[in-house]
């Protein structure tokens, strides 16, 4: 090649390179009507260790799918979403209903209207006033197909006139359950007494968006999104950086904080947290042996995480042989010794569970007789079984999900007792999740570990009615009883909250009794690491706003 | 030789068709499905069939597949089923821009590191400094991914503080150096085995020996003849790289937390992101085809030997 064209060409390759600095690359959106954005908040190459002397709060975070209140099906976009906007009711820390932008609510006799009262002079983000027509608007935005929501049917499906809206299919718009008596006070009825509908309305589905703002802006409002919560959003690269600062118009105490950095780009979250680049950080196995030592200096920085309200089973496909013999599930049931796989395996981390609705949520018993490690009453069982002879037991295959060629090691371990205490054999094989979903989805599946259930909002409905209910379609067992679904049904409409969680636990018992799942583990405390000059940040287990309190002492 | 290129340059859209089809078939036959990943806990059937209705996957394939190919041609790649309302281009280019940035800093720290221990292997051809170099190369080639990042960060980060753990900040940004010498360095070895058996092999030839014989000087014979003839291999290399320039590594990626194209080349199989997906696979074919098509031009230039029919 000839010198001229060498040169050339490294020209051409140069320009390429240096072309546009890389942290405003074509999808900066700096937003805000008065965006002063601080120094220190500019672009991603100071900010190693300025902010721990300015008030920012710098930590890793994975990209958000969407910022649209009634898109969200996922706990990251849902995380991001409560800081930015609002509803009519959240949860305290303590998991109870709170009020928000409603102050207070009325619920009639029949259980069915919920009138509630809005606040006193609350603005949206933009200073636009917030008015009981906005909400009326996002719900009915929420409902219509063309919106694109996921979820609308099971979060605000119990009231009265949104099926009708979502079966339309875009045609009708308006939602007969929802009234607007005056700017300050909105009336919503539901299709029955259910007392768990409060809970729902703590979900990002039923916020509040201003129809002015959305309506004027079109598709494109989301880049700048205006909403209630605490902070607004200021910068936004996609797969790069997230900055929120304080709102405004907030109704509450403003954030003490200055402003939020969220890396949205990756990187080893220990490494960068050792090297002052976050303030906070998870901690993995394999680091919680080196934090977990008085003498190592991050010691000091740990911090318990409380557990996510969660439970890790194994699904048996009641239909399918030998899970159709409630015997052989109870012999499956009694042969594993969970304290041991949760000491050895986990470090203690897991909690084993035998029963479904997790310690700390409410409706939790614990008085609900689970199936005990019990080796001889499992062999009686097995013997008491249709499938006690391997020769006429069918194939038994248990499925889990992700790629990776390894199995869990309590599948594993648990595969291990069976076979060594009931000599029942158990074949593991391996599927990719969308395929795994799929599988479970459509009820194919016999056996199935490494899955779990977890609450979307605090109601123990979520586990017993959701899961167990014969008809549900997320019940992937086929489990049907009809004293569980008299009780569930019962549930429903039953307006005193403690003869409610009574009725669960009662279903809850039946479940247990039934083997329908073999449950495994709840959620245990975490560990995190948080610098010492971060102070109010509060790991909740259940997505509620988390950044108001914080603040950097530097 | 207008006509040839022409040929070649016409086949491409053709194969672009075909990739396209196959991508498609195996989207809507194969296992998995977009609307089950994202509604997860929440599955209902009539919901997630409405959903479905609603974004046209319950049309016939063929019609599917038309209506992809119209809006492509247009440049309009669709919206991202995971993202939501974000359009597929302006999703990836960005993370394309930052892979290719990275791959070709790397590119350049591999050959600039492997030509000249190549080139004095293979003039060391005899001695024990041959294979020493040969096996050290070797040595940085074998050492996965996953060992020299997180090595690299904590020696260079954490203890000596003399970059940051992670982050990326464009081309002249100190945050490139310890991902690009992750990728770049075992690359070298590539480059030092193709250099030192090429010129090997030139050094063997007959016009070398009669330049030798000429008595032309030891170092022009070297430099002057043997080197810019044993180049000719490294225009193939360079092809290759050229076809994965907008490829991202996705270890390197994640461990550095650079935000490229890598991440999101996996995520969306995943999570059966479709339009991401085809986006992807479409662009890695054409560079393919397009690196191909500019490295044999390219060698009908240099090399003499070479006749396009």
């Amino acid at each position: 090649m000839s010198k001229i064209k060498l040169f050339s060409l490294s020209l051409i390759v140069f320009a390429f390179i240096s072309c546009g600095g890389d942290t405003t690359e074509t999808n900066t959106k700096t937003v805000g009507k008065n965006s002063n954005v601080a120094p220190a908040l500019e672009g991603n190459k100071s900010s190693e260790s300025s902010a721990a002397k300015d008030n920012i709060f710098r930590l890793n975070f994975s990209d958000p799918p969407t910022f649209d209140p009634a898109l969200v099906t996922d706990t990251t976009s849902a995380s991001i979403i409560v800081e930015i906007f609002s509803g009519l009711v959240t949860l305290n820390k303590e998991l109870e209903i709170i009020p928000d932008l409603a102050k207070s609510w009325d619920i009639s006799d029949d259980g069915k209207t919920y009138t509630f009262n809005l606040r006193d002079d609350i603005k949206f983000s933009n200073g636009d006033k917030v008015t009981a027509g906005d909400f009326k608007w996002s719900i009915e935005r929420a409902a219509n197909p063309d919106t694109g929501s996921m979820n609308a049917e099971v979060y605000l499906g119990d009231i009265v006139g949104v099926t009708e809206v979502i079966d339309a299919g875009g045609s009708l718009t308006e939602v007969k359950g929802l009234s607007v008596i005056d700017d300050e006070t909105l009336e919503i009825t539901i299709d029955e007494p259910k007392t768990y509908f409060l809970a729902k309305l703590t979900y990002p589905t039923a916020f509040v968006l201003s129809e002015k703002y959305v309506t004027e802006q079109g598709e494109n409002w989301i880049d700048q999104p205006v909403g209630t919560g605490p902070f607004v959003m200021t910068e936004y690269q996609i797969g790069q950086t997230l900055k929120l600062k304080p709102n405004d118009n907030y109704w509450g105490d403003k954030a003490k904080v200055d402003g939020i950095i969220m890396n949205l780009a990756g990187g080893v979250s220990m490494a960068m947290y050792e090297n002052d680049e976050v303030d906070i950080t998870g901690v993995g196995l394999a680091d919680l042996e080196r934090v977990k030592d008085p003498n190592d200096p991050l010691n000091k920085d740990l911090v318990n995480v409380p557990p996510q309200f969660s439970l890790n089973y194994i699904g048996f496909n009641v239909n399918m042989p030998p899970f159709d013999d409630v015997n052989f599930r109870k012999a499956l049931s009694h042969a594993v010794d969970k304290e041991i796989i949760a000491d050895k395996i986990y470090s203690g981390l897991t909690k084993p569970a035998f029963s479904i609705i997790p310690p700390g949520f409410p409706g939790y018993s614990p008085n609900i007789e689970g199936l005990n490690f019990n080796e001889e009453l499992a062999k009686e069982y097995l013997s008491k079984s249709k499938y006690a002879d391997p020769a006429t037991r069918p194939r038994i295959i248990v499925t889990i999900p992700g790629t990776g060629g390894s199995p869990g090691l309590d599948t594993e371990v648990i595969s291990d007792m069976w076979k060594e205490t009931l000599g029942v054999e158990v074949e593991i094989q391996q599927v990719e999740w969308a395929t795994y979903l799929q599988d479970m989805n459509r009820k194919r599946l016999q056996l199935w570990a490494g899955s779990g259930w977890q609450a979307d909002y605090a109601d123990p409905q979520d586990f017993i009615d959701v899961l167990f209910y014969s008809k549900s379609d997320v019940n992937h067992g086929n489990y049907s009883n009809s004293e569980v679904d008299d009780l569930i049904l019962e549930a429903r409409t039953e307006i005193d909250n403690n003869r409610r969680f009574l009725l669960y636990n009662q279903a809850e018992q039946m479940i247990v009794d039934d083997a329908a799942i073999f449950p495994l583990w709840f959620d245990t405390d975490g560990y995190a690491l948080v610098k010492p000059w971060v102070r109010g940040y509060e790991f909740t287990p259940i997505i509620v706003p988390k950044f108001k309190d914080v603040e950097i002492n530097s | 030789m207008l006509k040839y290129i022409f040929r070649r340059i016409i086949w491409m859209p053709v194969l672009l068709l075909m990739v396209s089809i196959i991508v498609f078939i195996l989207g809507v036959y194969g296992p998995g499905d977009p609307i089950e990943v994202q509604l997860g806990n929440n599955y209902d059937e009539a919901n997630a069939e409405r959903i479905r209705e609603k974004m046209g996957l319950n049309d016939p394939v063929i019609v599917q597949w038309m209506r992809y190919i119209g809006n492509a041609v247009t440049g309009d790649f669709g919206e991202s089923y995971v993202f939501k309302n974000r359009d597929v281009s302006e999703l990836l280019i960005p993370k394309l821009i930052v892979s290719a940035k990275l791959n070709i800093i790397s590119f350049i720290i591999a050959i600039s590191i492997g030509t000249p221990l190549g080139f004095y292997a293979a003039v060391s051809y005899g001695s024990s400094k041959d294979p020493i170099v040969v096996i050290i190369s070797l040595i940085f080639y074998a050492m996965p991914v996953f060992f020299t990042a997180p090595l690299l960060i904590l020696v260079f980060a954490l203890q000596l503080d003399l970059v940051p753990a992670a982050g990326w900040g464009g081309v002249f940004d100190k945050r490139i150096i310890l991902p690009a010498l992750t990728v770049g360095v075992p690359g070298a070895a590539v480059f030092v085995r193709l250099i030192r058996s090429s010129m090997l092999e030139v050094l063997d030839s007959d016009y070398i020996k009669l330049a030798r014989a000429k008595g032309v000087s030891e170092i022009n014979v070297l430099w002057k003849h043997a080197f810019r003839n044993a180049m000719l291999p490294v225009v193939t290399i360079m092809g290759f790289s050229l076809a994965g320039l907008f490829g991202g590594s996705l270890i390197v990626e994640i461990l550095y937390g650079i935000p490229g194209v890598g991440r999101i080349s996996l995520d969306s199989v995943y999570s059966r992101d479709y339009p991401v997906i085809m986006a992807i696979v479409l662009l890695g074919s054409s560079a393919l085809v397009i690196a191909n098509l500019i490295i044999d031009f390219v060698y009908t230039l240099i090399d003499p030997r070479i006749d396009m029919q």
